[in-house]
């Protein structure tokens, strides 16, 4: 298939490309957050339920819990870093 | 006593005859107040089109050194690779060589960070001798990113492009940022952890084996095409950590920067509108403290983990 027929590969709008681009950032970065944010929310409130039920375990889930939100957190940067390459650097 | 600690519940009137409810949104409305009449004092100078906040990160070079195409120059990030790394190195020196039976304020501190290094970060995924051998490698991480992340959120005078004048000398204006928010550093890290647990991998159980071990365990009948399909997906979950574990840092770091360089007066400055500075920089100390206080502790901690689990999951008999 010949990619240069598509019509993206013809857009040298500045206009439409610095659209493209805002949309890149806005929809990636806002989208990832989504996703993170539910995340990070069921990480900590399944804590709270696990420390409700066993309060003994609250030292060994800390540490758990630290790395699970780190984890998840990090998957809203991952979408936000393509968002800025894909705003600054294309 | 009973009313200061316990919380009034929200509508209920307390001793001003207020509730906090009609508080907190008298509060909000007079904070919004104050930037509609900044924005109608200052008014609006249109878009910024000089100001380029990607320049934040923009890298200097200081002097400059060409090996070929090879570009070697001195730079900001250089000047803080260096500062870490003394960081690093002065703090564990020198808490060493005076250690006291009764620690002071800072010797504590470390001793903390040493234990969690030791013990939690290393202990919790290595044992034995192969966590005496790797536990140097794991706690220099540690410190070295968290030295590297807390300085980078220290305003130093590193930006050359722009220069303010005090007693006739002229200094670039401070500026922050950190070794650990340019792509280069987390990876170069992360591929010697990656190269690092592949050799100790198959250090420890042989080349051939050390890559079986790669297969989940459960799979001896399965069709070999099955298996030779398991084991692609394998092989790209560890490239894949190449990725997320250099990324997980930088991006962390560099979302805190640029969270701190809009909220602290950049969206002001690229929009033009003088006002919204005033309803962003409150912001900016929110973010500038969660920043120090978690995310800066939390990337190291969580690096310097996922190392001792990549090295514990390579060496460990069960897959």
């Amino acid at each position: 298939m010949d990619l240069t027929a598509l019509p993206l590969a013809e857009v040298t709008d500045e206009g439409v490309k610095g659209a493209g681009k805002a949309i890149a950032l806005g929809v990636g970065a806002g989208l990832g957050s989504i996703g993170a944010g539910i995340g990070v929310g069921f990480i900590f409130g399944k804590e709270i339920e696990s420390v409700a039920r066993q309060p003994e375990m609250k030292s060994e889930l800390e540490s758990i819990r630290w790395l699970g939100f780190a984890l998840t957190e990090a998957v809203a940067f991952y979408t936000f870093i393509f968002g800025l390459i894909a705003f600054f650097l294309s | 006593m009973e009313q200061a600690t316990a919380p009034a519940p929200s509508g209920a009137p307390d001793r001003d005859g207020m509730s906090t409810k009609a508080k907190f949104f008298i509060g909000l409305g007079i904070y919004l107040a104050v930037a509609i009449l900044l924005l109608l004092i200052f008014g609006n100078d249109g878009k910024n089109e000089e100001f380029k906040p990607q320049n934040e990160f923009k890298l200097e070079p200081w002097i400059s050194i060409h090996l070929g195409s090879l570009d070697l120059s001195i730079n900001k990030a250089v000047l803080y690779l260096l500062l870490a790394s003394l960081a690093t190195i002065f703090t564990m020196v020198w808490i060493a060589r005076r250690m006291h039976q009764k620690p002071n304020r800072v010797q504590t501190a470390v001793e903390v960070a040493y234990d969690l290094t030791k013990n939690t970060i290393t202990g919790g995924s290595l044992s034995g001798e192969l966590a005496a051998k790797w536990f140097p490698f794991i706690a220099a991480l540690f410190f070295w990113i968290w030295f590297s992340n807390m300085l980078g959120f220290l305003p130093l005078p590193t930006n050359t492009e722009h220069h303010f004048t005090l007693f006739g000398l002229e200094i670039p204006s401070f500026a922050i940022y950190a070794a650990t928010a340019n792509i280069a550093i987390p990876l170069v890290l992360t591929l010697v952890v990656w190269l690092s647990y592949h050799v100790e991998g198959i250090r420890s159980k042989g080349l051939v084996p050390y890559f079986k071990s790669w297969l989940p365990p459960g799979l001896e009948n399965m069709s070999p095409i099955g298996k030779g399909a398991i084991f692609v997906i394998e092989v790209i979950s560890h490239f894949v950590r190449l990725i997320s574990l250099s990324v997980r840092l930088f991006a962390n770091i560099l979302a805190g920067h640029l969270l701190l360089l809009f909220m602290g007066g950049g969206l002001a400055v690229l929009l033009g509108i003088a006002a919204l500075g005033a309803l962003t920089f409150p912001l900016a100390f929110a973010f500038f403290i969660f920043e120090v206080g978690l995310v800066a502790t939390l990337q190291a901690f969580i690096f310097s983990t996922l190392s001792a689990i990549y090295i514990g999951g390579a060496t460990s008999a069960t897959h």
